[in-house]
């Protein structure tokens, strides 16, 4: 059935691979496409159904032989499997590839069932989802034995064995014992791989006896018997036999990054999400062999439809101009003397060294995200305590950068291939300087998220802006008049550490050797006061910690613990005592940091607010930048703030004013905390998070409401909705009833997309956020931490 | 407890509100002290007018903040500043239409009019006094969990209770039965305001009754004379007595978890007549202040269809 050679062979097919073969179906060129599952695109197949499919980005036109548009799941796939046909793409599917050897011109390709067939080019198409884990003994194909629970409702009476031990295991195998019978089978002796939440869960559920668990205990074999479908299973005391209805086996995925080493592709480092570099040709390390889509790096499915198309065309020795063309020349369109775009792309990485260790395609794509800049001679770039966080490389011209405005001294110049920006892209605080542009100034400025990747496929870029940071910080917070040798020693002897949330920096007594710049997170300073450890400060990034005991030779004061996963850069004590005895400007400044520590310390023990402070940290207020805070001794329980939130937002409430927890009468509703490192841009797709030059953590219209954002918030604050315009009329309320401003609550539309809402700090409004602005009795309030630990300190 | 950070609206902007609206009352009180109309203080001298004037004003301004507080988009100052404003200068209006009338009442629209005034600045007064004092009760009672959460918790222990009840017996767990069924949350209005519905007590004194009976019975069983001398029945004796120690046991989760549950029932029917008494006032508030502005529609006309 496998035809035994074939020019292109396609390992995939999704998005990228599909467009790809059927771009090779459409010029005739042999081809087969090889699909491990039954039906086409297995991750966009697994979607729920009628899940709405979104087509980011818009201005990037779409050039594959495969229709494509925003819309529905089935609209998706069913314009996918008619074009397929259409097109008489050659699909072999249960066509699970075991390994590729060979090299450009004959690969072997050797697949799960053993056949073997050969190909002068390798398209790779496998995604980063990977291959479901299966029961990894006889029967585990059987039809009664599943990987995937899509509704639990389904099954009714049944008795169901559930294989494995993480949260899906345990989340199907509660949601199945409503109506079932239910086994669940774990390995090991207890679920320690589960969320707290699930973990409780099948607790309970094991204790009251919902659910049967078989702990230490292994599936042997699944088969059909005689007297009806079986489950043999080891346990500690031997074997024994299940009668079964169904197993469902919930065994996680392997990541495919083993594969695709096998086949002698490299990795750029070890960082899990790091993707192989390709060529603009999407080749890999290995001649001929090719990758496209997420796997090389590009998650969305127009962009992966796009390679395909190209990747072909490129097999077949024509020059295509990649589909970013146009939107690269609009970039550069700025600058008036670029007439080619690659030309001046090479340009760029000759002059900005760190964009130097980029591939031409991670150059392409990231020029793509980021802007180039042209301002005047004078013009303000971003200024001290904005909140944004954008990284610049200065291309050509000059910029100044002033570190204190009220000290004009204070200031320093970068030129051709400096950047800065660094600092808050790290810390995801404020910035911490004014920069002006100078003369003929050209900047590329980038998002967050594309430096972010950056530093996560490319180890150069990340070891310049590292070395680049440490120095900036020693020099700004330690030495901004020093020149750069005078502290190379300091320097030489600092080294970044990472501290899990509570993990402690130093303890009290001990004796102080080192010094802690902190360059992300933040640090709580605690005290043994009678037996029990009072919670003293706050000490946010950028801020140091530890001087004291370097100052005063004295035994460490407080204890220093990390409030969230904290970095912070150790400097050595003896370099650093080594300096202050050279320099006294530097023994006066810390001297002057030590005398107002002492100071504050004194007014806090005299007022703890120990507790209290605690609390909040356990709220997440050691990495947020604003919390919504309601008094609960004030609060009506009106519900005026949500009921503004909705009204002012889509109809969609971003927070909830009952939900959350209380201390003494501080209520912390569930609402965004805007943190520093926002957890939920952490894997937007399309890049839809952005963080306002005020701090407001929010979402564009980019949306494509995956939900990625909602399950990685660890504060639950984000919610999947419809948003809709309308607004109820005040006065028709107020005269006939009806729909109140406020409650409004449209009918539900089946086809609207629903989109992640959260809050955006009322940015777009007037007059700040509509929760405070609507509550009538004071009781609500938001507060960056720093505020919160001044107002309690100083009372009102 | 710690105070927070939070202002009331009481003392908004330093009570910004409260010095107006004192003002604007000794202003009104030196005025009507130190004017002697000819015919006796009435609202129909220029004082009275000129107050009459400032009282219907403020009566609409103080109605208005309906509007404002569901506009939410709105940057007309914040809704805790006309809260504020809308207290005192409520409080302000009983001392100006009171010296608006020069203490002239009667039968008329005039007077309904002033009492039903009357009538809504006191609903209001209640209202303080309500908003200062419930809210802390309501969290002292809830503490950090919500009703909710609560609601599911009782519906779970339900669950638990029936399942240890159906290991003793049939008699046992009808009587949990019935009593889960007749779980009460809530009620009428008057349920709500006054009464926190009692979890019956007498539940668990039955529970405890035929418990105890079913224990005896098979103590009284366990020693059954004529049996006693074969070695056999002696290992039926200690299974029987494992058995009434295992029943006994289940008798006590039994008790303790339907405590639990009736005190979770307890504390919930507490938040809910707390937020009922937090609440009420605003039943009469509302509607009364819409009948004072018909009243005083119908209060200017009349005066000058009869000037």
């Amino acid at each position: 059935m496998l035809p035994g050679n074939c020019k292109i062979a396609i390992v995939g097919s999704g998005p990228a691979g599909l467009s790809a073969a059927a771009r090779a179906a459409e010029l005739g060129v042999s081809h087969v496409l090889l699909e491990a599952e039954s039906w086409l695109s297995n991750t966009i197949y697994r979607y729920q159904k009628g899940k709405h499919v979104m087509a980011e980005p818009d201005v990037l036109p779409l050039r594959s032989p495969l229709e494509f548009g925003a819309g529905k799941r089935e609209a998706v796939l069913g314009a996918w499997d008619a074009g397929t046909t259409n097109l008489k793409v050659n699909v072999q599917h249960r066509s699970r590839v075991a390994s590729i050897s060979g090299q450009k011109g004959a690969f072997t390709l050797k697949l799960d069932n053993g056949a073997e067939l050969a190909a002068e080019v390798v398209v790779m198409a496998i995604g980063l989802q990977g291959n479901l884990r299966k029961l990894g003994c006889p029967g585990e194909d059987l039809d009664w034995v599943q990987y995937q629970l899509d509704d639990p409702d389904e099954y009714q009476g049944e008795t169901i064995v559930i294989v494995g031990a993480g949260d899906a295991a345990i989340e199907n195998a509660i949601a199945l014992a409503d109506h079932n019978k239910v086994y669940i089978l774990n390995r090991r002796d207890e679920f320690d791989r589960a969320k707290p939440g699930n973990l409780s869960g099948i607790s309970k559920a094991i204790e009251d006896g919902k659910l049967t668990c078989l702990f230490n205990t292994k599936p042997v074999a699944a088969e059909n018997a005689p007297a009806g479908k079986r489950l043999r299973v080891a346990t500690n005391d031997g074997e024994t036999e299940l009668a079964v209805d169904r197993i469902i086996a919930r065994l996680g995925a392997t990541p495919p990054r083993a594969f695709v080493e096998s086949t002698g592709v490299t990795f750029p480092n070890k960082d899990p999400n790091s993707v192989p570099a390709v060529s603009p040709q999407y080749e890999s390390n290995v001649p001929g062999l090719y990758i496209i889509g997420a796997l090389a790096g590009f998650p969305l499915i127009k962009q992966a439809m796009n390679q395909g198309y190209e990747v072909v065309e490129f097999i077949e020795g024509r020059a295509v101009e990649p589909a970013d063309a146009p939107l690269l020349r609009e970039k550069f369109s700025i600058l008036s003397d670029v007439k080619n775009i690659d030309e001046a792309l090479e340009t760029m990485r000759r002059r900005v060294p760190i964009l130097g260790q980029l591939t031409p395609l991670q150059l392409r794509e990231f020029m793509i995200d980021s802007d180039i800049r042209a301002p005047h001679d004078g013009e303000i770039i971003f200024e001290l305590n904005d909140y944004s966080d954008t990284f610049f490389s200065v291309v050509s011209g000059t910029v100044v950068i002033e570190a204190d405005p009220n000290d004009p001294s204070k200031k320093f110049t970068l030129g051709k291939g400096d950047f800065f920006g660094e600092m808050s892209l790290i810390s995801g605080r404020r910035r911490s300087a004014t920069v002006k542009a100078g003369e003929k100034c050209v900047l590329i400025e980038s998002p967050r998220r594309s430096m972010n990747k950056l530093i996560n496929s490319v180890a150069a870029v990340k070891r310049i802006i590292d070395e680049v940071f440490l120095r900036r910080i020693i020099q700004g917070r330690i030495a901004p008049t020093l020149p750069p040798e005078e502290l190379a020693d300091l320097v030489s002897s600092a080294e970044v550490r990472q501290f899990r949330a509570g993990e402690t920096l130093f303890s009290e007594g001990d004796a102080g050797d080192a010094l802690h710049l902190i360059r992300k997170g933040s640090v709580t300073i605690s005290r043994e006061i009678g037996g029990k450890d009072i919670v003293l400060a706050y000490v946010p990034a950028g801020q140091y910690v530890g001087e004291m005991a370097l100052v005063s030779d004295l035994p460490r004061s407080a204890t220093a613990r990390a409030a969230v996963a904290t970095e912070t850069i150790r400097l050595d004590g003896g370099a650093f005592k080594a300096l202050m005895m050279r320099r006294t400007q530097v023994r006066d400044r810390v001297q002057e940091v030590y005398r107002t520590r002492v100071a504050q310390n004194v007014v806090s023990q005299s007022k703890p607010m120990g507790d209290i402070l605690e609390f909040m940290m356990s709220q997440g207020l050691g990495e947020a930048t604003d919390v919504l805070l309601i008094d609960e001794a004030l609060c009506v329980r009106c519900d005026q703030c949500e009921k503004a939130c909705a009204d002012t937002h889509g109809n969609v409430s971003r927070l909830k004013r009952e939900a959350g927890p209380t201390f003494d009468k501080l209520h912390v509703p569930t609402s965004c905390r805007h943190c520093e490192h926002p957890h939920c841009m952490k894997d937007c797709p399309p890049d839809a998070i952005k963080r306002a030059p005020n701090g407001e953590v929010h979402i564009t219209d980019a949306c494509i409401g995956c939900g990625n954002c909602e399950r990685n918030c660890p504060y639950g604050v984000i919610q999947m909705g419809v948003q809709s315009k309308e607004k109820p009329s005040l006065w028709r309320w107020m005269m006939f009833g009806g729909e109140e401003p406020g409650r409004y609550h449209p009918k539900k539309d089946k086809n609207a997309a629903k989109k992640a809402a959260k809050c955006d700090m009322c940015k777009d409004l007037d007059g700040g956020p509509a929760c405070v602005r609507a509550c009538p009795t004071g009781a609500a309030m938001r507060a960056s931490p720093e505020q919160f630990v001044k107002m309690y300190r100083g009372g009102h | 407890m710690a105070t927070t950070p939070h202002a009331s609206f009481l003392r908004y902007e330093r009570y910004r509100y409260l010095k107006f609206a004192s003002l604007l009352c000794l202003l009104s009180i030196v005025a009507y002290w130190w004017h002697e109309p000819q015919d006796g203080p009435n609202g129909g001298t220029w004082l009275g007018y000129t107050l009459g004037t400032i009282g219907a004003l403020l009566i609409v301004w103080l109605a208005w903040l309906g509007v404002r507080k569901r506009r939410y988009s709105s940057t007309l100052g914040t809704v805790k500043g006309w809260l504020s404003a809308h207290v005192y200068l409520g409080l302000a209006l009983l001392t100006i239409a009171t010296l608006h009338t020069g203490f002239q009442f009667g039968w008329n629209i005039h007077t309904v009019a002033f009492v039903l005034m009357a009538i809504v600045v006191l609903s209001g007064i209640f209202g303080i006094a309500a908003y200062a004092r419930l809210p802390t009760l309501i969290t002292e009672n809830m503490g950090d969990a919500d009703r909710e959460t609560l609601i599911d918790e009782i519906l779970d222990l339900n669950q638990q209770s029936l399942k240890i009840a159906d290991l003793l017996g049939p008699e046992v767990h009808r009587i949990i039965s019935r009593s889960t069924e007749r779980i009460r949350i809530g009620g009428g209005l008057r349920d709500q305001l006054f009464r926190p519905l009692p979890q019956g007590r007498g539940l668990l004194d039955e529970l405890r009754r035929v418990l105890a009976d079913k224990q005896r019975a098979a103590a009284a069983e366990a020693y059954d004379p004529d049996s006693s001398s074969t070695v056999i029945f002696m290992a039926g004796e200690m299974a029987q007595a494992r058995k009434s120690g295992d029943a006994a046991e289940k008798a006590r989760q039994l008790m303790e978890l339907i405590s639990r549950r009736n005190a979770l029932i307890t504390r919930v029917n507490r938040d809910i007549q707390l937020h009922a008494q937090m609440q009420i006032w605003l039943y009469f508030h509302v509607p009364l202040s819409i009948a004072l502005l018909a009243a005083l529609v119908a209060h200017i006309v009349s005066v000058f269809l009869y000037w």
